[in-house]
C-alpha cells in the first residue's frame, strides 16, 4: 500500500520548515563581552524592513543577530515588555524575508503547530506538536522545545507564526500569542 | 487542500468530536478527566477517585453536578460515577480491536486539553500490579499531562477507542480498551464492585522434579499448597496442605497468574477440575469456586 497521505504530510512539513528557518533567526547575547556573542534565543522576522520580534527575557543588554543568510547584524533593542515576555529588534535591513503572521485567537485544541529556534545550540531545529489547550494567556502546545527555542515562532499549519515560544512548564510549550504581538508593536513602537 | 492542514483540520476535529462527552471528575485535591460513557454515566480511573463522598463532575458545558460513587474496581483502575444529567452528549465508541502499533491517538484532559502521539506497543492480556486482568495491553506514545488519568483515548476520526491511566504502571502510559472499560463498567453499576473467583488457598510456585515429570506428563512448574482456608471452596473439596497443583480446569498451572487468569468473575459458582498431586499421586478434585472476599475500598 502506498502511503497516500504520509507522503505529502512530510513533504508539506519540509516545505513549511524551510519557510519558517526563513523568517527565524538568532539573537546572541554580549553580556560576557566576546565579538562573536554568545546564543541566547531565536527571534521571528516580523516586518521586512528589519523589525523583529523576540522574547524580552532573551534581548538583555546588547545583542546581535544572525539572520538565515548568516549575515551577523548589531541589533538595536527598540522596545521591552518583561509582564508579556517581549522585546522588538531594529536591525539595519531591507528586503528580509518576514514572517506571515497569523492570529492566536483562532487556534483550536487540537490543530498542529510547528516551532523552529535554536534548542541547544543547534540551529534553526524544529519541533512539531500539536495545541494543547487555548483561552489563556499563553498558547500552550504538546511540543517539545528546549533552551534556545525562546523567542522563535510557533505556526500553524499554514505556516502562519501565531506566536513566539517563550517557556516550557511541566513538559509543555508555552507561547506568547500573536495578538500579544500585534499589540505590543501597535502600543510601542507606533506601528 | 495542503496534507498537513487537513491532518491539522483533522486532528482538531477530532478533539471537538470527542470533548462534549470529556468531564472533569472533582474526587482528590486537583481533578482528574473522566468520560461521559452513557447518559448519567460517567467512567474514569479509579486511582482519581480518593473519596466517596462529596464528588462532583464538571460537564463540557462546564455545569457542576453531584456525582454518586456506582462502583470501583482497583484492579482493573476503573470507577463509574452517576450523575443527574442524561441529555449531555455521550462518548462516539470506537473500536479497539481495529488498534495498530503506529496509529496516531490523541488523548484529552478536561478542558478539554490535548496530547498527541502514537500507539508504541499492543499486547496480550495481562495482570496489573493491582490484581486486575486486562484484556489488552495498550501502550502509548505521548504524554498524559497531570489530571489527564481517566480521559478518553481519541482516534483521528474523534472515536473514543480507551481510557487513559498512569496508574498501572509507574514509567508507562497505558490505555484501557474500550470494550473493556464498557464490560467492567456494567459489571460495577450491577455489582457494585467485579468479583473474581476464589479458591481459598496459599500457594508456593515449586519445580517438580524430572522423574516425575516424565512419568506424568507434567510442565517443570507447579504449586504447592502452603495454606489452605478452614472451610473455604478448597478445604470444602478435599484439598489438603503439601498438595501440589499442577492443573486448573484443565489447563496446567505453572505460577499464581495461571491460577487468576482461570479465576475470572464469570467461574464464581461454578465448579472446575483441579489436579493435584498428592504423595507423587495424580488425584483429580472439583473445586465449586467460590467468591473472593472484598478488601475494604
Amino acid at each position: 500500500m502506498s502511503a497516500v497521505l504520509t507522503e505529502p504530510v512530510a513533504a508539506a512539513a519540509a516545505s513549511l520548515a524551510a519557510r519558517l528557518a526563513g523568517i527565524t533567526v538568532e539573537v546572541r547575547g554580549h553580556s560576557r563581552g566576546s565579538s562573536a556573542g554568545a546564543p541566547a534565543g531565536a527571534g521571528v522576522v516580523w516586518r521586512a524592513d528589519g523589525l523583529i520580534l523576540t522574547n524580552a527575557h532573551v534581548a538583555e543588554g546588547a545583542v546581535s543577530v544572525v539572520l538565515p543568510d548568516r549575515r551577523v547584524l548589531s541589533a538595536r533593542l527598540a522596545a521591552r515588555d518583561v509582564e508579556h515576555d517581549l522585546a522588538a529588534l531594529v536591525v539595519e535591513a531591507t528586503g528580509l524575508s518576514a514572517a506571515e503572521i497569523g492570529d492566536s485567537d483562532a487556534l483550536r485544541v487540537g490543530e498542529l503547530v510547528l516551532a523552529v529556534g535554536n534548542p541547544l545550540g543547534v540551529v534553526r531545529a524544529l519541533s512539531a506538536g500539536l495545541v494543547h489547550a487555548t483561552g489563556r494567556r499563553f498558547i500552550q502546545a504538546d511540543l517539545r522545545l528546549a533552551p534556545g527555542n525562546s523567542g522563535g515562532p510557533l505556526a500553524d499549519a499554514r505556516g502562519r507564526v501565531v506566536g513566539l515560544n517563550a517557556m516550557i512548564v511541566g513538559g509543555l510549550a508555552f507561547a506568547v500569542p500573536s495578538r500579544a504581538g500585534w499589540r505590543f508593536v501597535r502600543e510601542r513602537l507606533g506601528r | 487542500m495542503d496534507a498537513l492542514l487537513s491532518l491539522s483540520n483533522d486532528l482538531a476535529a477530532a478533539v471537538e468530536r470527542a470533548a462534549p462527552a470529556v468531564v472533569a471528575v472533582h474526587a482528590r485535591r486537583l481533578p482528574s478527566t473522566g468520560i461521559h460513557w452513557r447518559p448519567g454515566i460517567v467512567v474514569t480511573a479509579e486511582h482519581t477517585v480518593r473519596t466517596a463522598e462529596d464528588i462532583t463532575v464538571t460537564m463540557a458545558d462546564g455545569r457542576s453536578l453531584p456525582a454518586v460513587l456506582a462502583g470501583r474496581d482497583p484492579g482493573t483502575d476503573l470507577a463509574v460515577l452517576r450523575v443527574a444529567d442524561a441529555g449531555s452528549v455521550v462518548a462516539t465508541l470506537g473500536d479497539d480491536a481495529a488498534l495498530k502499533v503506529g496509529h496516531m491517538v490523541l488523548a484529552l484532559g478536561y478542558g478539554p486539553r490535548a496530547s498527541w502521539g502514537v500507539i508504541s506497543a499492543l499486547g496480550p492480556r495481562w495482570r496489573s500490579w493491582r490484581g486486575g486482568d486486562i484484556d489488552r495491553l495498550v501502550r502509548l506514545d505521548l504524554v498524559l499531562y497531570p489530571g489527564f488519568s481517566g480521559g478518553p483515548l481519541v482516534d483521528a476520526a474523534g472515536r473514543v477507542v480507551g481510557l487513559n491511566t498512569s496508574g498501572l504502571a509507574r514509567e508507562t502510559r497505558l490505555a484501557l480498551p474500550v470494550t473493556m472499560v464498557t464490560r467492567v463498567a456494567d459489571e460495577l453499576l450491577q455489582k457494585g464492585h467485579v468479583s473474581r473467583g476464589y479458591l481459598g488457598l496459599g500457594m508456593q510456585p515449586v519445580r517438580l522434579p524430572e522423574p516425575l515429570r516424565a512419568q506424568l506428563g507434567l510442565g517443570d512448574g507447579a504449586l504447592i499448597v502452603v495454606m489452605v482456608e478452614p472451610s473455604g471452596p478448597a478445604a470444602r473439596a478435599g484439598v489438603l496442605l503439601g498438595d501440589v497443583l499442577v492443573a486448573l480446569d484443565g489447563e496446567p498451572v505453572g505460577d499464581l497468574d495461571d491460577v487468576q487468569a482461570r479465576l475470572g468473575s464469570d467461574r464464581v459458582g461454578a465448579e472446575i477440575s483441579a489436579v493435584v498431586l498428592r504423595g507423587g499421586v495424580r488425584t483429580e478434585l472439583r473445586i465449586t469456586v467460590g467468591e473472593q472476599p472484598r478488601r475494604r475500598a
